[in-house]
């Protein structure tokens, strides 16, 4: 997922359906944007823009607190 | 009046106080003449990791508008009842009434269950029909063979 994206520099949302489709219940979305430990990846290596790689990073970690994603790969 | 997300994890043995919680809570915040927009109930989940050594929860999403002492109230609920795992509250701009992702998702993956149940209910059936015959035809061999 987010490996293969490395270096591509061109992820882009649909200008528009950003605000609505990046939110922490969207874990399908959001599991782009991690790596496989479960660390959340820089824009510089997906290519996101600022504003949204801030709004994955906000959702990302709501997702992890309610236990919708996991914090890393060590857990139990 | 402000508008509110609220996410809460209830222990999946206290599942069946689920809609007896909900209640509660929407008469509470509706006596405090705040509103309800969507309940979504999303069923027993699994969980990323363990809370609390649970590998499931039952989760609820309420998107609300009430005001401060109602959202206070609402949170101490949580926090002094042990059914509730864990809460989130994320403060909204606006009322959302739509169905969710997940909700959408989980509905869905119940209309496949249902239907492969029933599939699978039928097709039951169908082999229960043809089968004692057989049955009878195995017993028999089995007696011919003994005697």
């Amino acid at each position: 997922m987010a490996r293969q994206m490395r270096r591509k520099k061109t992820y882009s949302f649909n200008s528009g359906t950003v605000e609505t489709a990046i939110d922490y219940k969207n874990i399908e979305l959001l599991g782009e944007f991690v790596t496989e430990t479960g660390k959340i990846v820089p824009s510089r290596i997906t290519g996101t823009k600022a504003k949204a790689q801030r709004q994955i990073t906000n959702a990302v970690k709501r997702a992890r607190y309610i236990a919708l994603m996991p914090f890393c790969d060590a857990h139990d | 009046m402000r508008h509110y997300e609220i996410v809460f994890l209830v222990h999946p043995d206290q599942s069946a106080q689920v809609p007896g919680m909900i209640d509660r809570y929407r008469t509470t915040i509706e006596a405090a003449s705040g509103s309800i927009h969507r309940v979504e109930d999303w069923g027993r989940r699994h969980l990323a990791y363990p809370i609390k050594k649970l590998q499931k929860a039952h989760y609820v999403l309420m998107n609300i508008e009430c005001d401060q002492a109602t959202l206070d109230e609402l949170e101490s609920t949580f926090r002094f009842n042990d059914a509730v795992l864990r809460s989130m509250t994320i403060v909204m701009k606006e009322a959302v009434t739509e169905a969710s992702i997940i909700a959408s998702a989980t509905a869905e993956e119940n209309k496949v269950a249902a239907e492969k149940a029933a599939e699978a209910a039928k097709r039951a059936a169908e082999a229960a029909k043809p089968a004692p015959a057989p049955a009878e035809t195995t017993e028999k061999t089995v007696v011919a063979e003994s005697e």
